[in-house]
């Protein structure tokens, strides 16, 4: 078999693993339990979720990401070439072509992610305020992170190092669920009882204002 | 555990054994549902909820961001609660709860928090950062290691029915004395202050603090429900809407003091129960009280500023605007508004009330918590920190102009009062009712029905 096969094959159990894996994380916090909730809501649970995903998620509804609009949108981009590389990743290991189009995205997106990233880094290391929330795990999902993106960027522009980016890929779907990249699931988890909490109490979406 | 034993034990981590440790961490677990299970799996440690903390704004040190607050929280439950935690603590930054992380458990969530629910609102993913808080704060009162000041401010309530420790007879009398100046304030001898009285369509409850140290906000509130022809009444029992188990974290406590009023609310079978103006008590008693004592209580739990806008709305009172001349601000305490969803009504009744109404920025569920919140008023072993704290809420109130500050809540008030005397504002603080019944036009056409 073909060592391009072989780490194919190694990116599908890898990203199966990382499945499972934070299937199980889930389990474990639901597992905690679910308290039943004996108050009368005064407001929509639903409404709330709605708004917690939706306009909630904007930069002036939350008072942290209008004033720091560079990280901000820097977080954006970084995300933006995370999904990106994984769309790459999913035509790479099932052998289909990306468009032309979607390679000139790559092209920039994936870059510019990667320097987003990797200010990111600079900013946890080198701020105080930063290093004193941080543990190890935060720097090293960001360099593992941003060693998948600098290899997607090297085999959007040559094939040569396809295999290296499989490579990023596989170490990516092991560590996901062991440290914070797991919030790729938990954001969700997190920003559905967000919307239920504040929803039920009628605190948003944001109430009739009296003229 | 004797009474001289919970002193001598107060605040001394050092004097905590693995035994309370276990048993902390019981505690812990216990307060750990799937909703906060998933916080503490989805915090990134970004930072940007510094900026939405008084605490972080007031003194720009970094110990205080919520984000910390919430690794140290994570760092126990990831070494004691995550089978895999020892294992990938390196990692993760997992450590034991010991005496140290006991010591930062204390100095931290109960030192520089009020539970306000800022970092909450603010934060990217939308963690509930003060519930986490609350039940780190749980796990200390396992430990009898709640500060001295707030322990013994729930020991009060529990002990004496209130957590001032008034005698019933003292109540009694002031109401009766209330009841005197409302007959000459509103010439009619005929005006009462009903206690005990039953099937009425509310019990109003208020803050041992006006009943102690501020009789003329409940005299503001008498005459207010005098001059809307309502039928209520006062317990002769209850009389405490407190519930500082809220913030010391002790469940047991807080169901406890919460059940009181559910009992008094079955025994006089009123129809509604209505708070005083108290921020965390409106929260305590509207929202938590149900989860505290398990069961859904059959009437409505309303605060008494929608009892009042409803007053205007139904024409049952009127309002003369001139009658409060001065430019006046509204505080929006954080149990009341970003925690407990009362949020309009204030406003609208100010609008009717005073003549020059001006909105402190930000404000709504985005405004800051004044910092007597969170048990931080007790605890005088933190008091410094919170007058620092308290800062934010003074530069918000200086930039509005206003000369009086209206804030629906005594928490709030005791804290402003401070912060008025720290910050030279020259301002003056009322709750609504005292601004409302400075408004109020008694002897006016109000003969719309009442509900």
């Amino acid at each position: 078999m073909l060592p391009s096969t072989l780490l194919r094959a190694a990116v599908i159990a890898a990203f199966a693993y990382a499945l499972v894996a934070l299937a199980v994380l889930t389990a474990r916090a639901l597992s905690f339990g679910k308290r039943p909730v004996y108050a009368r809501p005064e407001g929509s649970a639903r409404q709330g979720v709605l708004h917690a995903f939706f306009r909630g998620m904007l930069p002036w509804e939350k008072e942290s990401v209008a004033g720091h609009l560079p990280t901000f949108i820097a977080g954006l981009l970084y995300h933006a070439g995370v999904f990106l590389s994984l769309l790459f990743l999913f035509l790479l290991v099932f052998r289909m072509r990306s468009g032309i189009v979607l390679n000139q995205v790559l092209g920039v997106a994936i870059p510019v992610g990667l320097v987003s990233g990797l200010g990111l880094l600079i900013k946890r290391v080198t701020s105080r305020k930063m290093r004193l929330i941080s543990v190890p795990d935060d720097a090293i999902a960001n360099v593992i992170v941003d060693l998948f993106l600098g290899a997607a960027y090297a085999a959007a522009i040559s094939p040569a190092f396809d295999n290296a980016f499989l490579v990023t890929a596989v170490v990516l779907f092991l560590y996901m669920p062991l440290g914070k990249i797991r919030h790729c699931v938990f954001f969700f988890y997190t920003r559905l009882v967000f919307g239920v909490f504040f929803g039920s109490r009628g605190v948003f979406p944001h109430p009739r204002r009296e003229s | 555990m004797a009474d001289k034993d919970k002193q001598q034990h107060a605040a001394q981590p050092e004097r905590v054994t693995e035994a309370g440790i276990t048993s902390a961490l019981d505690v812990f677990r216990s307060k750990i549902d799937h909703r906060l299970a998933a916080s503490l799996n989805s915090c990134v440690h970004c930072g940007l909820c510094a900026e939405s903390c008084h605490y972080y704004l007031a003194t720009g040190n970094p110990d205080m961001q919520p984000a910390l607050k919430v690794k140290l929280l994570q760092a126990v439950y990831r070494w004691h609660l995550v089978a895999t935690g020892k294992l990938l603590s390196p990692l993760t930054g997992a450590e034991r709860l010991d005496q140290a992380m006991v010591q930062r458990w204390i100095d931290t969530l109960f030192g520089s928090c009020t539970m306000c629910g800022r970092c909450t609102l603010n934060c990217t993913v939308g963690l509930d950062i003060s519930r986490l808080v609350r039940a780190g704060r749980s796990a200390l009162v396992s430990l009898n290691l709640v500060p001295s000041e707030l322990q013994s401010t729930v020991d009060t309530a529990v002990d004496k029915g209130n957590n001032m420790g008034i005698a019933k007879q003292e109540w009694l009398e002031t109401a009766q004395w209330i009841e005197e100046e409302l007959q000459q304030e509103v010439g009619d001898p005929e005006a009462r202050i009903p206690i005990d009285q039953e099937d009425v369509r509310f019990l109003y409850t208020v803050n041992p603090r006006e009943i102690k140290f501020f009789p003329l906000s409940l005299l503001a509130t008498a005459k207010i429900l005098y001059a809307s022809d309502e039928r209520w009444t006062f317990s002769s029992d209850c009389y405490d809407v407190t519930n500082y188990g809220l913030f010391s974290g002790d469940d047991g406590a807080a169901a406890l003091i919460a059940g009181r009023l559910h009992e008094t609310m079955g025994r006089l079978r009123a129809g509604m129960l209505v708070l005083g103006e108290c921020g965390h008590g409106y929260n305590a008693n509207r929202w938590e009280a149900p989860e505290w004592m398990a069961t859904t209580p059959e009437y409505e739990t309303r605060s008494i500023v929608r009892v009042i806008a409803d007053f205007l709305r139904q024409g049952r009172i009127k309002l003369d605007p001139a009658r409060n001349a001065k430019r006046v601000t509204l505080h929006d305490p954080c149990n009341l508004v970003r925690l407990g969803g009362v949020i309009e009504d204030q406003r609208f009744i100010l609008k009717h009330a005073v003549a020059d109404f001006v909105e402190m920025y930000p404000n709504r569920e985005q405004n800051f918590c004044c910092g007597g919140g969170g048990g931080q008023l007790s605890m005088t072993t933190f008091a410094k920190r919170r007058l620092e704290a308290g800062k934010i809420k003074a530069e918000q109130i200086a930039r509005t102009g206003a000369k009086v500050v209206v804030a629906p809540c005594h928490n709030c008030i005791d804290q402003l009062s401070e912060l008025n005397k720290e910050y030279k504002l020259g301002v003056e603080v009322k709750t609504l009712s005292e601004v409302v019944a400075d408004a109020l036009v008694l002897g006016a056409d109000t003969s719309k029905q009442r509900p």
